[in-house]
């Protein structure tokens, strides 16, 4: 590890050092210090409110991992993410109401963390499923079959069968204490908090660690040139299923993670809006960036709360601004898609990485 | 320079936001509403509806000389949009939230239980009237299913004995409404048990959207059973829609409709289709003659003249009803000297009987055990583009071995 304090540069003296996580000790401080934030800072300086938006933009960047995985890595164009999540929220809600459980693993509370690892299996494999199609159309085609797994799962196959199961109607809830994970009732915005951050930075980290792996290396050179990739020697239509796979199934944990936040779930919770909005998250994150689907998913709720706290003290002399707030967020969601694809094509991520840059060589940035 | 002194207002702006907490001086009530999502043809009626009455409690003194801060939101009938929503009201010291669909108003549930938050909701879902499961849930007015019972009750007492095959054969009876809806969902268990309990043959149920404006293939579908009555559990555009085809293709059913898709706009939408329509509308209609209505109309003309009048609805009436039984509970509660989300309940609901709001609904009665405010539904029919009353069903007093065992669903 070099140990110098400010690198202006990458200057690794062997394979083991270039496939570092924290390259050196600079960063390595950086990410205790990220880490501090994340466990002790926010979590002491939050309230409630700012807790349940850190918890959005937890939700909204396990969902668009997935998304970003399978556009930003591998190519394959989707906008019926949402359905995957579904799958995931109702698997994990119907193991956790119906499933016989034997008591040791209730007592253990470990019926919801494994009714978390099934629902990822369940909406993974989903997942392929529509997946399928990549193998013979691509683009403009895949946009549509994609599309299709959000009308078939949510608005058939939940809405007309699963949500009937019980004779409860749509909705399902989950009676108090039912979502535990050890001896931890998930019953606040804290403990939810806690759950999130730990599956953001694990879920990051096994997809970094795939992409640095020849699995990310495939889905790269698939997504650059399918053909070349075959040339190759990839097994193209593999490796399209397994990105699938591995989309639906960090999305199943995004869906299993979802209802902790309301103790409840319906058809209405996966709408195919929340698809299109995952995209939209990384693109203005950055295609093809870890950090992107990050910045994209903080820019995307945080902005949008803020614009909302900028409304509040202006309520008093207009009380319609906060009817009217919708559309402006709408509007807002529509112009950062626009202005970032006009200005900075290459997301938030880029310019992290020329602030990052700029910092890293000061003051000979030249 | 002129970006970064936008950039400086607007941080003062965010600075303000979020400073903004309830003063000792004000009681911060918050409402959910739906002025652009699936529900928003009924929705914005609601929204203006629940300002207004605002208003009107202000002018009158507030809780007990305290004003009412109205914070009020559009959420697009989007259920993650409710629960930051949610949060934000919290943050800002609501006692209570004026909420609105079903969607939110069931995922929240759990939430305002936890939180001791009295959600008065639009949402009349049967699901949302017992104590025991969802304490915090209230509205003034009389549940879907309840309504749905007394409704389909209502068709079975005053148009089957008129038709011509009464006593050859059961009535027929199907259903039309969005699966994927909570709220078009809600009652359906109900309708169907009480079809059964009136000895109906029930057919098979039609999806139709809530978006639908044309439901062809469904009426079809429909035809194969020759429904004498259909129950439509939509919102007035889709209702409107499956009624005009309906029409159109010679069903020949009679229509019995949830009351949030029977209003003023549904004659001018469906016109002759609409003819003999009923639905329990659990209020008087916009401009009907009951005690209130002059204030409603005043306050309507005051704070929105530009809407003009023919085009208010009943859902001005409905909003009105949920923020004065509200007010009601909180004078009471402060009274009490416990103006807390519990206190509201406890001191404020769960204190009334009998309450008449003056807006031709029925009586509110709140128990600890049982938020259904009372069993008699009055039940309407639309003829030459009126609205007239057809029956009150008294389901309490026809089924009383029965009427506590429909609590909750």
């Amino acid at each position: 590890m070099s140990t110098t304090f400010l690198p202006c540069g990458e200057y690794h003296q062997n394979y083991h050092e270039e496939h570092a996580w924290w390259q050196t000790r600079f960063i390595k401080g950086k990410m205790i210090a990220l880490m501090l934030a994340l466990f002790v800072g926010i979590p002491f300086l939050a309230d409630e409110y700012w807790l349940s938006v850190c918890n959005q933009i937890g939700y909204t960047a396990l969902g668009a991992l997935g998304v970003q995985l399978l556009i930003g890595f591998c190519g394959q164009v989707t906008l019926g993410h949402a359905a995957f999540l579904a799958v995931g929220a109702y698997t994990s809600t119907l193991l956790i109401l119906e499933f016989p459980w034997p008591t040791i693993l209730l007592d253990l509370g470990l019926a919801y963390p494994l009714s978390i690892f099934a629902a990822a299996v369940a909406a993974g494999i989903w997942c392929v499923l529509f997946g399928l199609p990549s193998a013979k159309v691509k683009g403009f085609y895949l946009i549509l079959t994609t599309m299709a797994a959000q009308f078939i799962t949510v608005d058939f196959v939940i809405t007309q069968y699963i949500s009937q199961i019980g004779g409860r109607g749509q909705a399902f809830s989950l009676p108090p204490g039912t979502i535990k994970i050890g001896p931890w009732v998930i019953d606040s915005d804290l403990k939810i908090y806690y759950m999130m951050i730990v599956l953001v930075i694990v879920l990051t980290a096994a997809v970094v660690n795939l992409l640095r792996s020849r699995v990310g290396r495939a889905w790269v050179a698939i997504r650059d040139n399918d053909i070349s990739a075959e040339v190759m020697g990839i097994n193209v239509v593999q490796y399209k299923l397994l990105a699938f796979f591995v989309a639906g199934f960090i999305g199943g944990v995004a869906g299993a993670f979802w209802i902790s936040n309301l103790a409840a779930i319906s058809p209405e919770h996966f709408p195919w809006f929340w698809s299109l909005w995952l995209v939209g998250v990384i693109l203005i994150g950055g295609v093809g960036s870890i950090h992107g689907t990050i910045f994209g998913s903080i820019f995307m709720v945080v902005v949008m709360e803020l614009l909302q706290m900028a409304v509040i003290p202006l309520a008093a002399s207009y009380p319609k601004l906060l009817m009217d707030f919708l559309f402006v967020k709408e509007a807002a969601f529509g112009l950062a898609i626009c202005t970032f694809m006009i200005f900075e094509p290459n997301g938030l991520a880029y310019r992290w990485w020329q602030t990052k840059n700029y910092f890293n060589l000061w003051p000979f940035s030249y | 320079m002129k970006a970064k002194a936008l950039v400086v207002v607007f941080a003062i702006l965010v600075a303000a936001g979020m400073g903004s907490t309830a003063s000792a001086a004000e009681v911060v009530v918050g409402a959910l509403n739906d002025m652009t999502g699936a529900t928003s043809d009924v929705g914005k009626d609601y929204a203006l509806g629940i300002a207004e009455a605002i208003n009107y409690c202000n002018d009158n003194g507030g809780v007990n000389g305290k004003p009412i801060k109205l914070v009020q939101f559009d959420y697009g009938y989007r259920v993650p949009e409710a629960l930051t929503k949610y949060k934000l009201f919290k943050r800002m010291g609501a006692v209570a939230v004026l909420g609105w669909g079903t969607g939110d108003t069931e995922a929240l549930a759990p939430t305002v239980t936890a939180d001791k938050v009295p959600y008065v909701s639009a949402s009349y879902s049967g699901h949302l009237a017992d104590p025991k499961k969802t304490p915090y849930n209230l509205f003034a007015a009389t549940d879907y299913s309840s309504n749905a019972r007394a409704t389909l009750t209502a068709w079975f007492d005053k148009r089957w004995p008129k038709h011509a095959d009464f006593g050859k054969r059961k009535p027929r009876f199907a259903c039309s409404y969005m699966f994927a809806s909570p709220y078009a969902s809600a009652p359906i268990k109900a309708i169907k048990d009480q079809a059964s309990l009136l000895g109906f043959d029930i057919g098979p149920d039609q999806d139709v959207s809530l978006f639908a404006v044309d439901a062809k293939s469904q009426v079809l579908s429909l035809k194969d059973f020759k429904p004498d009555v259909v129950w439509h559990g939509n919102t007035t555009m889709s209702v409107s829609a499956t009624m005009r085809d309906a029409y159109a293709l010679g069903l020949g059913a009679d229509h019995i409709i949830n009351l949030w898709g029977l209003d003023e706009n549904l004659p001018r939408l469906a016109e002759k289709a609409a003819e003999g329509a009923m639905a329990a509308t659990v209020c008087a209609f916009y401009g009907e003659n009951t005690p209130m209505m002059p204030k409603v109309v005043e306050y309507a003309k005051k704070f929105n003249p530009g809407v003009p009048q023919e085009k208010r609805l009943i859902r001005t009436i409905q909003a009105w009803s949920n923020v004065l039984a509200l007010w009601e509970a909180m004078k009471r509660a402060d009274k009490a000297g416990d103006l807390t989300g519990e206190g509201i309940l406890k001191k404020g609901f769960e204190t009334m009987k009998d309450v008449d709001l003056g807006l031709g609904g029925a009586k509110l009665t709140y128990t600890a055990a049982d938020h259904r405010v009372s069993g008699k539904v009055p039940v309407y029919e639309c003829k030459d583009g009126k609205f007239q009353l057809v029956q009150i069903t008294d389901l309490q007093g026809r089924w009383p071995d029965k009427w506590q065992s429909w609590l909750g669903w």
